[in-house]
């Protein structure tokens, strides 16, 4: 056994760790679309839901099963979303939050399992559209 | 006890020294303390501390129902099971390359007898059930015609689950195999007695006693004698087994500690068990959580418990305000499970949302409301946001 130790988690990882933003999951609807990536036995999970109107996402919700720094990114991913068109998704890159909230290099293939639900929401949400047209 | 507003829930890691011990130590260390090397017989100073010294090995040798002159200062439990595991296995090497020992042994253990299989000796590792518990049948069965040494742990550092190291001794001694117990965690806990234990060779340290860090001791068996080849050459102390000057107010703080365990051992034990029933409850009420180690033949002061449906670091991190240990031996991406979990049959990540709660001398029950509340709020938390 070893001390639970503090890792060096910025402020921003500890705030959004601390006090999620938009965690939860929104309820299946015409115009919710959701998309999940990775497993617990990954050590990541991400699951997220997003209602839409129109072309832009309007609330996102997340779940997480992760280390802080999993939880930090997706709870700063929710609101980083809110407002984003289906092409943003499609582009957005996990450095990003990387760079944001100061994530060490051996967490950052947690990251790109983030990258993979966002582009899986992006192709959800693609799918609904065609769908609904 | 709260240093830097945490709760210290580690007394299984190390104890703070207890003011009554750190005081004898601090006589020793002024000037007209004992600051005399023991060995230098020749003068009032050495005289002095060559009495401390042994006073101390009395204290010692009494906590453990041992005679004085089988106790051999070391540096710490580390340097005894080293002691005990290499220097027997090498010394008796014609006789057998056979050991047997246990998957949940401290690295302590494990390392030194990875050693000996380097030097060509064969190690059978047993398995526990999923209770923590190693069975004599196990132990009969792992013997063979050219085992010299069994080596197994009294109480698990992680588990605290209590072998039960007095069968296993009657064995061995029926069968003429040596007989080593790591005790590390056993002083003031549990009642440690060499004879009705029938070992052979004990391992001992002070930190985990309320007294200070880098002394401890093993116990020697001295009738019939057994070989054992030092790791340590140097001016031959310790009847040449254990070179090296003699810390005086190391051992007299162990002496004393250990004398105090001893004394106190019947209402601290009560004291804490009542107070970890206390805080189980507390974590049961929350409900996922799940207890490693059997409920039966445990020290009283230890809860390691697997919280389900939550990730290792989280855990960790969220609980910070409580000063505990992991059940990862890292905290970092490449985090690698706690072995002796990992022997109990839990996965890797179950083994890495664990943690082990100790309980101590000083564990106030406000350190306890303390412990509960931060688990009945942070635990639902995390699970609310896992939620998948």
């Amino acid at each position: 056994m070893v001390a639970a130790s503090l890792l060096p988690y910025s402020p921003m990882v500890i705030d959004h760790f601390d006090h999620p933003r938009n965690s939860g999951r929104l309820a299946p609807a015409n115009d919710v679309v959701e998309a999940e990536a990775g497993s617990i036995a990954q050590g990541a999970l991400f699951h997220l839901s997003a209602r839409f109107e129109r072309d832009a996402l309007v609330d996102v919700r997340f779940e997480t099963y992760g280390c802080p720094h999993c939880v930090a990114a997706a709870s700063w991913l929710t609101q980083r979303l809110t407002g984003a068109t289906a092409d943003d998704l499609a582009r957005w890159e996990w450095r990003e939050a990387a760079d944001m909230l100061e994530v060490p290099a051996e967490k950052r293939g947690h990251l790109l399992t983030l990258e993979d639900t966002v582009r899986e929401l992006a192709s959800a949400w693609r799918s609904r559209m065609q769908n609904r047209d | 006890m709260t240093p830097e507003s945490q709760i210290y829930l580690d007394y299984a890691a190390t104890t703070p020294i207890d003011p009554r011990v750190a005081e004898v130590m601090i006589d020793c260390l002024r000037v007209d303390g004992a600051h005399g090397n023991p060995s230098s017989s020749g003068h009032q100073f050495g005289r002095r501390a060559r009495g401390l010294v042994e006073k101390a090995r009395v204290q010692v040798a009494a906590a453990i129902g041992a005679k004085p002159q089988c106790i051999v200062w070391t540096s710490g439990a580390t340097e005894s099971d080293n002691l005990a595991i290499l220097g027997v296995a090498r010394f008796n090497a014609d006789r057998g390359r056979h050991i047997v020992s246990s998957k949940i042994e401290h690295k302590a253990v494990v390392d030194p007898l990875k050693q000996l299989e380097r030097e060509g000796f064969s190690v059978t590792w047993l398995k526990p059930d999923a209770s923590g518990a190693i069975s004599i049948e196990q132990v009969r069965d792992a013997l063979r015609a050219d085992t010299q040494l069994v080596s197994l742990m009294h109480v698990n550092n992680e588990t605290g689950v209590i072998q039960d190291i007095g069968a296993i001794g009657k064995l061995c001694r029926e069968r003429a195999v040596l007989f080593h117990s790591d005790a590390a965690q056993s002083i003031g806990k549990v009642a440690v007695d060499v004879e009705s234990m029938s070992v052979d060779l004990l391992s001992v340290t002070a930190h985990k006693a309320y007294g200070p860090k880098g002394i401890g001791a093993l116990y020697v068996r001295r009738t019939p004698p057994i070989g054992l080849r030092p790791i340590l050459f140097g001016g031959g102390q310790e009847a040449g087994i254990r070179s090296g000057t003699l810390p005086t107010h190391q051992i007299v703080g162990m002496g004393a500690a250990f004398e105090i365990a001893v004394a106190e051992m019947p209402a601290d034990v009560a004291r804490l068990r009542e107070q970890r029933d206390r805080l189980w409850s507390g974590i049961e009420k929350i409900g996922g959580a799940e207890l490693n180690g059997g409920e039966q033949d445990r020290i009283a002061n230890l809860l390691n418990v697997t919280f389900h449906g939550i990730e290792g670091e989280s855990l960790q991190f969220a609980l910070r305000k409580l000063a505990v240990s992991a059940g990862s031996a890292c905290s970092s991406a490449s985090e690698e499970a706690s072995y002796v979990l990992r022997a109990l049959g839990r996965s890797d990540q179950l083994a890495q949302s664990s943690l082990r709660f100790s309980l101590g001398r000083f564990t106030t029950e406000s350190d306890i409301d303390i412990a509960i509340d931060e688990l009945q709020r942070e635990l639902p938390r995390l699970r609310q946001v896992a939620r998948s």
